[in-house]
């Protein structure tokens, strides 16, 4: 698992760098923020960092309380900064709910960023009125908000919102639904348990991104209860063999590997479907063999793949020729010049039974 | 499952954290002293996964930005930090209850771009 969360997270700064224009709405170099990282970075003991985190808090409190919203955004950001560095700044949550509610979107969002960093009870009214609106980035922010946070006592309430966007026209509304739903399905599981019909229409979505983002839900439900779910396996290969097969848009490639999350997650849950079933792991033989022999360039997250890959002919039913394979990939990591490779062989839990 | 994601620069300061399980304030900082202090005295040479606790914590350096389930330290990156708005935006559209939800470019940054032509127009 860590080896996949480290090739994810190398997407970021590439994808980070991409938005470094500054834009009229975004905040200067010149800004407040700037000026108060830009201090902190040069101070060299925690003391003055001290002072100078309570200076700025005291400016803050003193600018929160006026109305104008533009600036409201620059000191919310800034309140989430200090936050971060671990200063108290609770009298500014008032402000962040009633930007929330005001201001144009990207107040909003900002607002909504600032609140999830802290469960709030009263967030979800605003996200309930977002949640009705009429325009899409509205509904988008609430449904993401939702997904990271959100009162369990309060589900009631917007299950019935959220259910309604899992038929809205726009595939990012779906899957964001989608995935509001696996956090309620975790917070409250009785909650959720009479629309696991419409789990099954969000995996045969049409859209590849619905698609994934029920495959959350189902890892989980499959972890739960495995023998429920067997009747999918089948759907399940069907995904992989199209994933891997190159039938997904090109978008969707990672360093010319097509989706290479997505494949993981299906491998994950292939490995729990054929654990201890022969004639499920039967069907499976094909695919396996073919992600094997697909992943072979040598890229971090094709490794990546491989492990998986690896991991789930362990788990299922055994096939001489496969585990012979498998056996191979394991003699390449091990063998390899790279230290991460060797790591994952050797030292990870899971491989320390199998091997 | 992915507990929180931090960047961090040369010197330790924490530049950005997301926390995906609840975790109090006061521990955050004692947290992310630990596994900067880890993380920041690695060599090259060493493996980039590493247990801290209960927790492992991945940490992967591309030109100096390291990141990780995990801690990203970055060269003297301002530019990120003066659009940290945009960046947890990003970090929410990638990740969502600790698990990667996206990682179609083009999608990430979908939300992102309409959010910023209905601030402009």
């Amino acid at each position: 698992m860590s080896d996949v969360v480290e090739k994810t997270l190398t997407a970021l700064p590439s994808l980070l760098s991409l938005d470094s224009q500054p834009g009229s709405a975004r905040l200067s170099t010149n800004s407040k923020l700037g000026n108060l990282i830009r201090g902190i970075t040069e101070l060299t003991s925690k003391h003055e960092e001290e002072k100078l985190i309570q200076r700025e808090l005291l400016l803050i409190k003193e600018q929160v309380s006026s109305p104008n919203t533009t600036m409201m955004k620059e000191i919310m950001v800034r309140a989430i900064y200090c936050e971060m560095l671990g200063y108290g700044v609770s009298f500014s949550y008032i402000h962040a709910i009633k930007l929330a509610q005001q201001g144009n979107v990207l107040e909003k969002r900002v607002g909504k960023c600032k609140k999830t960093l802290h469960s709030y009870p009263i967030l979800s009214l605003p996200v309930t009125m977002d949640l009705q609106s009429t325009n899409l980035i509205e509904v988008c922010m609430a449904l993401t908000v939702v997904s990271q946070m959100f009162p369990k006592d309060m589900i009631p309430a917007i299950l019935p919102l959220v259910e309604e966007k899992l038929n809205h026209p726009k595939e990012i509304i779906r899957r964001k639904a989608v995935l509001a739903l696996y956090k309620f399905y975790l917070i409250a599981p009785n909650q959720v348990q009479h629309i696991h019909n419409k789990f099954r229409k969000a995996l045969c979505d049409k859209d590849p991104g619905v698609m994934s983002a029920s495959l959350h839900i189902y890892l989980q439900l499959i972890q739960e209860n495995p023998e429920g779910y067997k009747d999918l396996a089948g759907s399940f290969i069907t995904i992989l063999k199209q994933v891997v097969g190159g039938k997904l848009p090109m978008d969707f490639n990672y360093h010319s590997v097509p989706a290479p999350w997505l494949q993981i997650h299906l491998l994950r849950i292939l490995s729990l479907l054929g654990k201890n079933d022969r004639s499920t792991s039967e069907i499976m033989y094909e695919i396996l063999d073919e992600s094997l022999r697909r992943a072979e360039m040598n890229h971090n997250i094709t490794y990546a793949i491989l492990y998986e890959c690896v991991k789930c002919i362990y788990t299922i039913y055994p096939k001489t020729d496969l585990l012979e394979k498998a056996a191979k990939c394991i003699g390449n990591f091990v063998m390899s010049p790279k230290i991460n490779l060797k790591y994952l062989v050797l030292y990870t839990p899971k491989n320390k039974n199998n091997t | 499952m992915i507990k929180f994601v931090l960047m961090v620069n040369q010197q330790g300061q924490t530049r950005l954290s997301k926390y995906y399980e609840p975790v109090e304030l006061s521990r955050r900082a004692a947290l992310e002293a630990v596994a900067v202090r880890c993380c920041l005295s690695r060599s090259k040479h060493q493996v980039n996964i590493l247990p801290a606790g209960d927790v492992f914590v991945v940490l992967k350096s591309a030109d100096r930005l390291l990141m990780a389930a995990g801690i990203i330290v970055l060269e003297e990156q301002l530019l990120i930090m003066f659009n940290l708005d945009s960046v947890h935006i990003i970090l929410d559209e990638m990740i969502q209850n600790g698990r990667i939800v996206e990682t179609n470019k083009c999608r990430i940054l979908a939300p992102l771009t309409a959010i910023d032509k209905m601030a402009d127009g």
